[in-house]
């Protein structure tokens, strides 16, 4: 009889014992100790050598985790879904899941914070720029950067075949089947991309620029007007006869990797990419980059402008020292510190501060500035419709597009699908 | 002889005279405290595999919201929707495809080189590791290193098949071809798995039927077929019971590589529920997805179970 009471009472010790590692893992650390969760991005390789400074001066040690684009969001997805008080800051697109994410509770205001912060100046940033970090007039992330879609293209090679870049969407065609021509096949006209989710940021511009919006006045989608049938065949056209094999499977990653080994003579990718196309150390094209405003439409060059943001999670335990890491990394100093890693300044002050105007000293760099500041005056916000549903809503987009590019449809065929997929999810948003 | 024997046995009977036989409560664990050793097995089971499946029946039938709360009870609505949906049935195809053809290319590819495997060649043990290396590889690893093996423009393939003349292919990039790359894949990183079981397999059966079968003058094919495959039957139906398990849920390769892609091509019904819970952000018909999942997990292995049975008889 005792023995029998000893093995149950060691077995029920044994299972509690597992119970308990199964359900005590969420903690949220320490007071000082902030965990940030990051997407593999250009921001993201420029601010990681700087937390070392921030953790001598505030005593907030910062636990790092990085990821590759998609895999950060799935990973940030699942700790505000499960409610996790482990992550504390993280980046975010609130032009993607701005209002997917606010509504559900996940981001902690940031305005008491900001007017709090006497050395914060939040009146430094442009208005496009704070509108887009705001969600039912909250705002949900302060702003690390500024990207827009701009025209890479080979100087060299514009200058060996004697073409002249292209100004208009138009001429865009016509330029991408003189190239082709005259390198006998050999370089790819354009890179762009193809990938689904990933498609509108570069879609979007042919949609503004011919004076077409996602969506109409009432929230409906606006798929169902002939010209979003013509914006369509544009970009399959471009993609299909002018772009890399593959090109449906394509996002900056690979575009921007067959730019920098010399296999394309245009890209179209964000501002971003410059980092790195012109590095000597990943790039075979370095000095050879001319960088145009997207090609304009009848409606001028209405290029997408988009902000990454960081965010404090509504689950953190520790905002206090989440919002002096959000204080620091979005302050005018440390956003100085980051432009000599090619961050683009969302801030007004940094942006026309010498010390960084000064480094933009070749014509790469030159023509990159100027594009980007025509990106942030005439681009549009809406990176893809706007919505609740936003990330899914791409996905119908860039999946419609992508069976144009492929084949599998026609474009007016194409538009029809977007309009009947979007109405359910615009719907959504109330 | 007898009698002391009785004698002893009268003896030994003589106290517990009416209590029950002792033979019937040795092999019952609870009456001689074993069970509680059985618990934490019970209680981990129940943790980690009923509760959470429990868990997803109650998410598909209910409206779970991204911010955790749970609007209650919907009936089969997401089961409606889902028999609906043209990308459910698009994904359970994708997933037979790749389940079908995978299986049966690793197990035909896995029963030659498992062959080979079983001789004995000097060399035999270090082939036999290096064989393993694929199999323990990490997917994740092993579909980022296929990615850009596969890249159209800059990837090894395309640069190997221009050197002898062959046009490019778009490895994923095109829905007609990106399932059979993905199939690609997974025989490259799978069927040495299969070999080595299949080899042991072949190394344990008996010599006598293969003697017997040589003596009434049968050829190798025959032997093969008619002796050889039926003794080892047993070992391939687990191997392909283990890697059909893994192919119907196929996910890690397909994220990594393709996501799905080009236009739902290799959207396996696992990437779809993945994509649909965390990117689409709408938990309930996720849960609705892996409940087909599992449904056709069960119903494949149910099938080779019932094949192996009908086999043992």
């Amino acid at each position: 009889m005792r023995y029998k009471v000893l093995s149950a009472g060691l077995a029920l010790a044994l299972a509690g014992g597992l119970a308990a590692c199964g359900g005590g893992s969420d903690s949220g650390g320490d007071a000082n100790e902030i965990s940030l969760v990051m997407s593999n991005h250009p921001w993201q390789k420029a601010i990681e050598p700087l937390l070392s400074e921030f953790e001598q001066a505030s005593g907030v040690k910062v636990k790092v985790q990085t990821f590759a684009e998609q895999q950060a969001r799935d990973k940030i997805s699942l700790n505000l879904q499960s409610r996790s008080s482990s992550m504390d800051v993280f980046m975010t697109l609130p032009s993607r899941e701005g209002l997917q994410f606010a509504k559900a509770g996940y981001y902690a205001p940031l305005d008491d914070y900001m007017t709090k912060s006497t050395e914060y100046d939040a009146a430094d940033f442009p208005a496009a720029v704070k509108t887009g970090m705001t969600v039912q007039e909250k705002t949900v992330a302060a702003p690390i950067n500024v990207e827009g879609v701009v025209l890479y293209y080979r100087t060299d090679l514009f200058q060996q075949y004697g073409i002249q870049p292209p100004k208009t969407l138009d001429e865009l065609p016509t330029v991408a089947a003189a190239i082709k021509e005259k390198s006998g096949g050999k370089v790819t006209p354009i890179a762009l991309r193809g990938q689904s989710a990933a498609l509108p940021f570069t879609f979007g511009p042919f949609l503004h620029s011919q004076g077409l919006e996602w969506t109409k006045e009432d929230g409906t989608p606006a798929f169902d007007d002939p010209a979003a049938a013509d914006v369509i065949n544009r970009y399959a056209t471009l993609a299909k006869d002018f772009g890399p094999p593959g090109v449906v499977n394509n996002t900056f990653t690979q575009s921007s990797a067959l730019f920098a080994a010399g296999n394309a003579a245009m890209e179209l990718e964000s501002s971003n990419e410059i980092g790195s196309i012109n590095d000597p150390k990943t790039s075979k094209v370095v000095g050879k980059i001319g960088v145009l405003d997207f090609p304009a439409g009848s409606a001028g060059s209405k290029s997408t402008v988009l902000n990454w943001g960081i965010a404090i999670s509504s689950y953190s335990k520790n905002k206090d020292a989440a919002w002096k890491f959000v204080e620091w990394a979005t302050g005018k100093a440390t956003q100085l510190k980051l432009t000599s890693n090619g961050i683009a300044p969302p801030r007004t002050s940094v942006a026309q501060d010498k010390t960084y105007t000064d480094t933009l000293n070749t014509e790469t760099l030159k023509q990159w500035n100027e594009a980007l500041a025509n990106v942030q005056e005439n681009g549009s916000t809406e990176v893809g419709p706007v919505g609740v549903s936003a990330p899914e809503m791409r996905k119908v987009v860039g999946d419609a597009v992508g069976k144009v590019i492929l084949g599998q449809a026609d474009a007016p065929a194409a538009a029809k699908e977007i309009q009947d997929g979007l109405t359910p999810l615009l719907a959504k948003n109330g | 002889m007898t009698k002391p024997t009785s004698a002893s046995g009268a003896a030994k009977r003589a106290p517990g005279a009416g209590a029950p036989p002792r033979r019937g409560r040795r092999v019952d664990p609870i009456a001689r405290g074993i069970w509680p050793f059985a618990l934490p097995a019970v209680v981990v089971t129940a943790v980690l595999v009923l509760a959470p499946i429990a868990y997803t029946i109650w998410l598909s039938v209910s409206d779970r919201q991204a911010d955790g709360t749970n609007a209650g009870f919907l009936g089969f609505a997401n089961y409606t929707e889902m028999f609906a949906d043209s990308e459910f049935w698009n994904a359970l195809k994708v997933t037979v495809f790749l389940f079908a053809v995978c299986l049966i290319v690793e197990t035909l590819l896995g029963l030659a080189l498992g062959y080979v495997m079983s001789l004995d060649v000097p060399g035999r043990r270090i082939f036999q590791g290096m064989m393993l290396i694929p199999a323990i590889t990490a997917s994740v690893a092993v579909g980022l290193v296929w990615l850009l093996i596969m890249d159209p423009s800059l990837g090894a393939a395309n640069q190997i098949l221009a050197k002898v003349g062959v046009d490019p292919v778009v490895w994923l990039g095109d829905p007609d071809i990106a399932p059979w790359s993905i199939a690609l894949v997974d025989i490259w990183q799978w069927t040495p798995f299969m070999a080595l079981i299949i080899a042991a397999g072949i190394r344990s059966l008996p010599e006598e039927p293969f003697e017997a079968a040589a003596i009434d003058g049968a050829s190798g094919w025959r032997t093969a077929w008619n002796v050889g495959l039926p003794l080892l039957r047993p070992v391939l139906t687990v191997a392909m019971l283990l890697r059909t398990v893994d192919l119907v849920r196929f996910f890690d390769t397909i994220y990594i590589m393709t996501q799905g892609g080009p236009v739902n091509a290799t959207n396996t019904l696992n990437v779809y529920g993945y994509n649909t819970g965390f990117v689409d952000n709408e938990p309930s018909y996720a849960a609705t997805l892996q409940i087909a999942l599992l449904v056709l997990v069960v119903l494949i292995a149910g099938v080779f179970t019932w094949f192996r049975q009908r086999a043992a008889r």
